[in-house]
């Protein structure tokens, strides 16, 4: 798994709260809705903290823009590292 | 979360930067305005404008302020204090804590729209404008819509209390329905929310006369609110209304889009881009 991968589950962890997650297993295949039931407001958390690690060029909001409602709730863990990798790599 | 002190209660507050001022931001530059979403009633918060129309009106130059209500969100549940009128001084103690002192653009959705017409009307200098979103704030509409409000939230207060909804939900491993139900149980049982609605009234029509900021009211076309539109024609000075064809309530979640290009185009401002025509049909 990739550097990205590991933040990114260490932050979510951070939000989501160790107590819920002692049964989950996150992969690259986690839901943040389905599998993690991660609140909205606890999005907007998740968002701030990934902008606070890899600086103004992650943005979820700008991430979540083009889907609707069923798409950004059907998001997995796997699809926001690629984003953020993406991101990363364009200068 | 950024966090604020303002009269009395620790509030979470995002504000977002538009694309030019981003790193640099100049607060008192008066040709960038400022909107401030205020989001509806018990289970919403920010996040609902975070991700629809937060994002594009601030990638169009506005700056961005949202806050999730007291009670709400991830701001401070505190035992009062859930009043339009409190909502009203909450509002402005966030704009003074914040540094904001020139007139801002509210947008409310729903109840939130309830909040910002009291602001507009008790601080009438700090507002240059104000959006309602399915929010109907006088007349008989607006109380049969309380009423409704008040019946719906005692219902769930006893349901969430005796039936220990939000346990029996996390115990299924249902995470996101469980806090959601918690979060509810605590503020409906554990403030003075229900008696505060149960004490509220409309703006009525000397009120709304006294509005002096430009006014757009959307509404959707099915919703039960939308006989409120004629209120505010009939009442407020400088009033625009528009309906949403075949949405109902949930206008900020269906017609993301079209809002937010009314409101672009609303706002009278240089520093904003222009957008295409709206799907709206003026009323």
């Amino acid at each position: 798994m990739s550097a990205v991968f590991d933040e990114v589950v260490k932050i979510v962890t951070e939000v989501v709260g160790e107590d819920f997650l002692l049964d989950e297993q996150i992969t690259p295949e986690t839901s943040f809705n389905e599998d993690l039931g991660l609140e909205s407001i606890e999005f907007v958390e998740l968002s701030e903290k990934l902008q606070e690690f890899y600086g103004e060029r992650v943005s979820l909001v700008e991430f979540i823009a083009g889907k609707d409602l069923d798409g950004m709730m059907a998001i997995t863990v796997g699809e926001l590292v690629t984003y953020i990798e993406s991101q990363l790599a364009s200068v | 979360m950024p966090a604020i002190t303002a009269n009395g209660a620790r509030f979470h507050v995002q504000q977002l930067e538009p694309p030019a001022a981003s790193g640099a931001p100049r607060l008192s530059e008066p040709d960038i305005p400022t909107v401030v979403f205020v989001h509806g009633l018990v289970t919403d918060n920010l996040s609902s404008f975070y991700y629809t129309l937060a994002g594009p009106v601030v990638s169009a130059g506005a700056r961005g302020v949202l806050y999730d209500l007291r009670g709400h969100g991830k701001s401070e549940r505190t035992p009062r204090g859930y009043t339009t009128v409190g909502g009203a001084d909450d509002l402005v103690a966030l704009l003074d804590a914040l540094g904001i002192t020139e007139p801002v653009y509210l947008v409310g959705n729903s109840y939130g729209g309830l909040v910002a017409a009291r602001t507009a009307v008790s601080a009438p200098d700090r507002v240059a404008g104000l959006v309602l979103v399915e929010a109907n704030c006088a007349g008989s509409g607006a109380t049969a819509w309380l009423e409704n409000m008040l019946n719906t939230l005692t219902v769930a207060a006893l349901s969430l209390e005796y039936e220990e909804t939000g346990q029996r939900l996390k115990a299924a491993g249902q995470r996101k329905m469980a806090r959601m139900a918690m979060a509810a149980d605590s503020l409906l049982n554990g403030t003075s929310i229900i008696d505060d609605l149960s004490a509220e009234r409309p703006l009525d029509s000397s009120e709304l006369s006294r509005i002096e900021c430009p006014v757009l009211g959307v509404y959707g076309e099915e919703s039960e609110l939308v006989g409120g539109a004629q209120d505010l024609v009939k009442y407020v000075p400088d009033c625009r209304v528009e309906i949403m064809p075949g949405l109902a309530h949930t206008v900020l979640r269906e017609a993301t889009e079209p809002l937010r290009d009314l409101i672009l185009n609303w706002i009278p401002s240089p520093s904003l881009s222009p957008v295409g025509a709206s799907a709206g049909v003026a009323a």
